[in-house]
């Protein structure tokens, strides 16, 4: 009989973020599919009070929490001691986190302490025939495997927006306090975070569409000039009238050490596909991309694809996107932009 | 830090990225297709390690990186035609399965045995550095488990930059949500690093390194062991392309204003 | 000063350098790294420059690995089996003992090729033997294949596996290193004796200005020099702007090989080793070829060589066109393209020879002039002319002699003369003379020449100047109106675009349909097939001398032959290049029709660079 643990680390005010609330779904699922499977929540923060209560309502047979000053740092010596001592108190088989940048980092380790394995990146999970299956990807997006565990404990880090978020009642609810022994001198120390420059565009997972900007806006254009200094205002307009995200080619972001033209907000930050992020967003609209395998991978977490492009046959597009407007970007988005100045 | 850090990069071989992948099933277990065939090339984060682990050691006096990889021998040593001319290490070859499919605690256990097998490594000086994620497995686990191992508690992944304090401490930047940065600050060695990408570009390739790398890697690669890593617990139901294929509305005709309106309305909608 | 700039060119010393990792370069360090040890594993010479320890052989290869050369092999593979006793196709991926051999004469069913009048005769008597066994899908089998022609004995290989494995066994011996992604820019030759080589600046922008990355290309200094780098390697060609061509000599005969790896649908039959050669489509002047590899993978490809005078010659349209050919079709129909790549054919072949030797330095291989263009032979021939140098040098080293002008010649001069790659070659010298004249003419030129050994041959027009091209207008004449012709060129000019593609179409070219696995457009096979990539930090190695000359050109061939379709037509400068996908096949230079100097040299400069294909299978 499998014994379910949802792990978690709660946000600054003590409550269960949306990764969170994501797993606890298929933690649901799994408990649902899987015979006589109890599901125990694991909690670890400053608080876990709030985190709690929020979960109740999913009727878990237990709530642990560790809390505590030394839980509020995202560290890896403290998270690892706490979800390790978590883990061996609910005594899981399958242990299912979100795989936000606090869990991924202890995790595995984790997973080794308790003598168990860990899979991460885990974007589906089902049950059938009494047996519990999960979804990664392999090579950088390139193939997709199902795979099952023979061996127990079973750590599965799941990506951030697979699942739809768990929604349920929620109470003041009580947690079993887990004690966690903490060394006397902890030897790192997080002394806060550092935001991206202002105004600097980034991929925010949290927006509705990525955009994303190919190669074809700093090469020469059907007149024979290259025309940066129209693209960026044109692509910057658009991001800032619709807050999305910003992703591009590994060459839009190596091409400054060529000399060559680029856009200068583009960094590694933003680079997706092959060697960057595949991130997950609702829609995204491609531009001035042109890329066969593997060069498209970065968007294929994206929902709905449009794409605006010259060439009719564009690999980025065909067979990939929705919609391929066949015409020139430039023209496209600066009317768009002004579309969207007008609508506001 | 006075006498220079010990530096031990892990770092893996995985299919030149350009190339074509497809799964095929291997003796034991999946497997790539003509995945011998397929150039290699040092996994891209991992190669980040690489280049910042040896600038950190030029900027510390005493330092030195050893350079921990494991993958098929002649593939390894094709590799090192192009990367040793890159930066100077001493090479710890492994001779076994650079393929993703694998138990990432398996490999992190052959790994983690070499790193102690390397004489007079300083463990109170290790800097334990690699990719945080590989672009084969792209699990971001071995290396944990490697530190686990080694037992290093002070782990650090998806780094930009690490940087040495006036009293020695380090300093670490790392990716968390947001596009944002995470600032700790370590006291002192040992630590486990997973690199992102950083700020180096790729060293030019220096034939004078490549030379002085030659003696000692060709040695490594003849004195490799043979170890083997397997699925360990692992059952693969299935490995498969993703269904790509989307039937893809071409809109030719459209003037600039027609498209625009639209793209609007699916933005807005 | 520019701070940058300021930082010192280090050098260092070897005792060999070898420019270029190909199959010469593999024959040369085969045959040399057996040598170097003794039995009780010690070193057999000593180096001069690091006394104490042996002899140091560095090989530079300007391709990001040592697998990503580019070649359609079938060859005898006969210096191959002699230099490697233990050679066993089965350790090569792809490599099959060749089984069946056909030669074809392809008939145009589509009616849109350039057929001469001779030729559309023939191909109406030949039409009416349809009946016959030899005859099937547009195709007459040769029932005879002349023996010049046969590769019995040999080997279907993928050049880049083959190398692959050399490479591997070389550098695994410890005796040798070879060094992928760096290009050699230039030899260092002081008072005509060549001193080593320099390598190419890395750190620098487009134009080779620093930037703050900068390291001035080394210099690596050698008592010998093998220079190994092909046809168009930028070593080679210094050396002949140099020293000259002997008298006589010139290089003026070229073709560009294009060709695809192809994944052969499953229920295609055909058996691995099996090879085709064929002539008479998709034009007259283009000959192509089919290699079944191992494990249902085929190797297809054409050449387009220079005597082909359309200038918006072009070779990927027209190796989509060869493989859609009935014959062909059969088997690659529901194919994918699994890689694709092109090179530069010195197909002067022996007339071509540059001077083999000089103080310091060496020639194999192609860019030696050793390619035989009877028997479209150059990988064994190349790897021959390796072996044999790896020869003389050790006697030389076992003689203590030095490597000058007079010993080279003496110990690999003569010893090449007396080889099987110089008899055939002196067969072949002249053997496509004919098709200066006619395609018809240059078939009974191979005939006779290679059936009477070399004696008797059809005589052309052969010539060191650089062969004159007619316009577009005078190409297509007959076929498309020349006020036509010149609105396409003129509207593709504006555009940037080749012209090739809507000059075939209005010639009856049909479009092809693109399926996106086999079928793509050129771009997608950049990107699909030849993962072309260019690492930043590297200066342009295509460069336009005289930009005046390009703004005023009117056929822009470069444009049309690019096989990456790296240069475009700029209205401003006239051409642009786009290094990200450049194959580095070198035909730019060639195909180039404004001549700067009275060497013939063309207004292109294609020079060492970095990047290019990343494909293994070529």
């Amino acid at each position: 009989m499998e014994k379910i643990l949802l792990l978690a680390f709660t946000e600054t005010d003590g409550t269960l973020g949306k990764p969170g609330l994501e797993v606890l779904s298929a933690a649901l699922k799994i408990r649902e599919g899987l015979a006589g499977a109890e599901l125990v929540v694991g909690l670890v923060g400053a608080k876990v009070g709030p985190a709690a209560g929020q979960i109740v309502g999913c009727s878990p047979s237990r709530i642990l929490g560790v809390e505590g000053e030394h839980f509020s740092q995202s560290r890896y010596g403290t998270d690892a001691a706490a979800a390790e001592a978590i883990c061996k108190a609910a005594e899981a088989t399958i242990i299912l986190a979100a795989g936000t940048a606090r869990a991924n980092r202890v995790l595995s380790g984790v997973a080794h302490r308790l003598q168990g394995n860990a899979d991460t990146h885990v974007c589906g999970v089902d049950v059938a025939d009494g047996a519990l299956k999960v979804t990664r990807w392999y090579y950088r997006q390139r193939m997709q495997a199902v795979l099952q565990r023979s061996s127990r404990p079973w750590v599965i880090i799941c990506d951030p927006s697979s699942f739809a978020p768990w929604t349920g009642s929620s109470r003041d609810d009580a947690f079993e306090a887990v004690a966690v022994p903490v060394p006397d001198s902890m030897r790192t120390t997080v002394t806060g975070t550092q935001a991206p420059a202002s105004g600097a565009q980034t991929i925010r997972p949290d927006t509705e569409v990525l955009f994303v900007a190919g190669a074809g806006w700093t090469k020469s254009q059907a007149d024979g000039k290259v025309k940066v200094n129209e693209a960026e205002p044109l692509i910057l307009g658009f991001l800032d009238l619709t807050k999305a995200s910003l992703g591009g080619s590994k060459s839009m972001v190596d091409l400054a050490g060529e000399g060559q033209q680029v856009l200068s907000f583009m960094t590694h930050l933003n680079q997706i596909g092959q060697t960057g992020a595949t991130p997950r967003h609702p829609k995204g609209l491609a531009t001035c991309c042109h890329g066969e395998e593997p060069h498209a991978v970065g968007w294929r977490f994206i929902n709905e694809r449009r794409a605006i492009n010259k060439d009719p046959n564009c690999g980025w597009a065909q067979g990939k996107a929705d919609v391929l407007y066949v015409e020139d970007a430039f023209a496209v988005m600066a009317r768009v932009n002004e579309l969207l100045k007008e609508s506001k | 830090m006075s006498g220079g850090y010990h530096i031990v990069v892990c770092g893996g071989i995985v299919p030149d990225p350009l190339q074509t992948l497809e799964p095929a099933v291997g003796p034991t277990g999946p497997a790539l297709r003509n995945e011998m065939m397929l150039p290699a090339v040092l996994d891209p984060w991992a190669g980040h390690a690489l280049f910042e682990a040896a600038n950190l050691a030029k900027s510390q006096p005493g330092s030195k990186v050893w350079w921990v990889s494991m993958g098929p021998k002649a593939k390894l040593q094709q590799l090192m035609m192009s990367m040793g001319q890159k930066v100077p290490f001493e090479l710890v070859a492994l001779d076994g399965s650079a393929s993703g499919f694998t138990e990432s605690a398996e490999v992190a256990a052959a790994l983690a045995e070499a790193i102690s097998s390397i004489p007079d490594l300083d463990q109170s000086r290790l800097l334990l550095i690699g990719g945080w994620e590989s672009a084969s497995r792209g699990a971001g686990s071995t290396l944990q488990i490697v530190g686990e191992r080694l037992g290093i508690v002070d782990q650090f992944q998806g780094v930009d930059e690490v940087s040495v304090q006036e009293d020695g401490s380090l300093k670490l930047l790392e990716r968390v949500e947001g596009g944002k940065h995470q600032i700790s600050v370590c006291t002192a060695p040992p630590i486990v690093v997973g690199w992102a990408t950083g700020k180096l570009p790729e060293p030019p390739n220096n034939p004078q390194i490549g030379m002085m790398n030659m003696r000692t890697v060709m040695p490594a690669l003849q004195r490799a062991k043979a170890v083997q890593v397997g699925t360990g617990s692992l059952n693969f139901v299935s490995v498969r392309l993703p269904e790509q294929r989307r039937s893809t509305r071409i809109v030719k005709d459209a003037t600039v204003e027609e498209i625009a309106q639209e793209i609007v309305e699916w933005i807005k909608d | 000063m520019n701070p940058v700039t300021e930082i010192e060119r280090q050098s260092f010393d070897v005792d060999i350098v070898c420019v270029g990792f190909g199959p010469a370069a593999g024959g040369f360090l085969t045959t040399l790294s057996r040598e170097l040890l003794n039995e009780d594993g010690t070193p057999r010479y000593e180096s001069k420059v690091m006394p104490g320890m042996p002899l140091q052989i560095s090989c530079y290869e300007r391709a990001d690995d040592i697998a990503f050369g580019v070649s359609g092999v079938a060859t005898r593979a006969r210096g191959i089996r002699e230099s490697l006793p233990e050679f066993n196709h089965n350790d090569i991926s792809m490599a099959a003992p060749i089984k069946h051999e056909k030669v074809l004469y392809l008939l145009d069913p589509i009616g849109a090729s350039r057929r001469p009048a001779s030729l559309k005769v023939a191909d109406r008597l030949l039409g009416l033997l349809k009946w016959l066994p030899f005859y099937e899908r547009d195709a007459f089998e040769l029932p005879y294949i002349p023996p010049f022609l046969r590769k019995d004995g040999g080997y279907v290989l993928s050049i880049g596996q083959f190398l692959q494995w050399v490479g591997s066994n070389l550098m695994g011996s410890g005796t040798v290193t070879i060094w992928p992604g760096t290009p050699v820019a230039s030899p260092l030759i002081e008072d005509d004796v060549v001193r080593g080589v320099r390598l190419i600046d890395q750190g620098v922008e487009k134009d080779g200005t620093p930037t703050a990355g900068f390291m001035p290309g080394m210099d690596v200094r050698a008592a010998l020099t093998v220079v190994s780098d092909g046809p168009v390697g930028a070593v080679g060609r210094q050396l002949d702007e140099h020293f000259g061509l002997p008298e006589g000599n010139h290089q003026s005969e070229w073709a560009v090989g294009a060709k695809m790896v192809v994944d052969l649908r499953e229920d295609v039959k055909l058996e691995p080793g099996t090879i085709f050669h064929s002539m008479g489509y998709p034009e007259p002047e283009i000959f192509g070829f089919m290699y079944a590899h191992s494990e249902q993978t085929v190797s297809v490809g054409i050449f387009v060589p220079s005597w082909f005078n359309n200038p918006a010659r072009t070779s990927y349209r027209y190796l989509q066109h060869f493989m859609m050919h009935p014959y062909f079709w059969k088997y690659l129909e529901g194919g994918k393209l699994r890689s694709w790549g092109a090179k530069s054919l010195q197909e002067s072949g022996k007339r071509g020879e540059p001077f083999l030797v000089g103080d310091g330095y060496a020639r194999v291989g192609e860019g030696s002039g050793s390619t035989n263009v009877l028997s479209g032979s150059g990988v064994d021939e190349a790897w021959t002319t390796g072996r044999i140098l790896a020869e003389s040098v050790m006697e030389m080293l076992d003689q203590g002699e030095s490597f000058t002008r007079e010993n080279l010649e003496k110990r690999y001069v003569q010893r090449r003369r007396a080889s099987w790659v110089e008899q055939e070659g002196r067969v072949a010298e002249k053997s496509r003379d004919g098709f200066q004249k006619s395609f018809v003419k240059g078939l009974m030129g191979m005939a006779l020449s290679g059936f009477s050994n070399g004696r008797i041959n059809i005589s052309g027009n052969s010539h060191s100047g650089r062969q004159e091209l007619p316009s577009a207008e005078a190409y297509y004449q007959g076929k498309i109106p020349a006020e036509e012709v010149r609105k396409i060129r003129e509207d593709c000019k504006s555009r940037g675009t080749p012209s090739h593609d809507p000059l075939m179409d209005r010639a009856g070219w049909p479009q092809i349909p693109l399926d996106g696995q086999l079928l793509v457009s050129q771009q997608d096979a950049l990107l699909m097939g030849g993962k072309v990539q260019a690492a930043p930090g590297y200066a342009d190695h295509v460069v336009f001398l005289h930009p005046e000359f390009c703004e005023s050109c009117g056929d822009k061939v470069c444009v049309d032959i690019c096989s990456g379709q790296a240069i475009e037509a700029d209205p401003d400068s006239g051409v642009r290049f786009d290094r990200e996908k450049c194959v580095h096949c070198g035909a730019c230079f060639w195909n180039c029709d404004q001549i700067v100097d009275d060497s013939g040299r063309t207004n292109i400069e294609f020079r060492a660079g970095a990047g290019g294909l990343h494909s293994a299978e070529n």
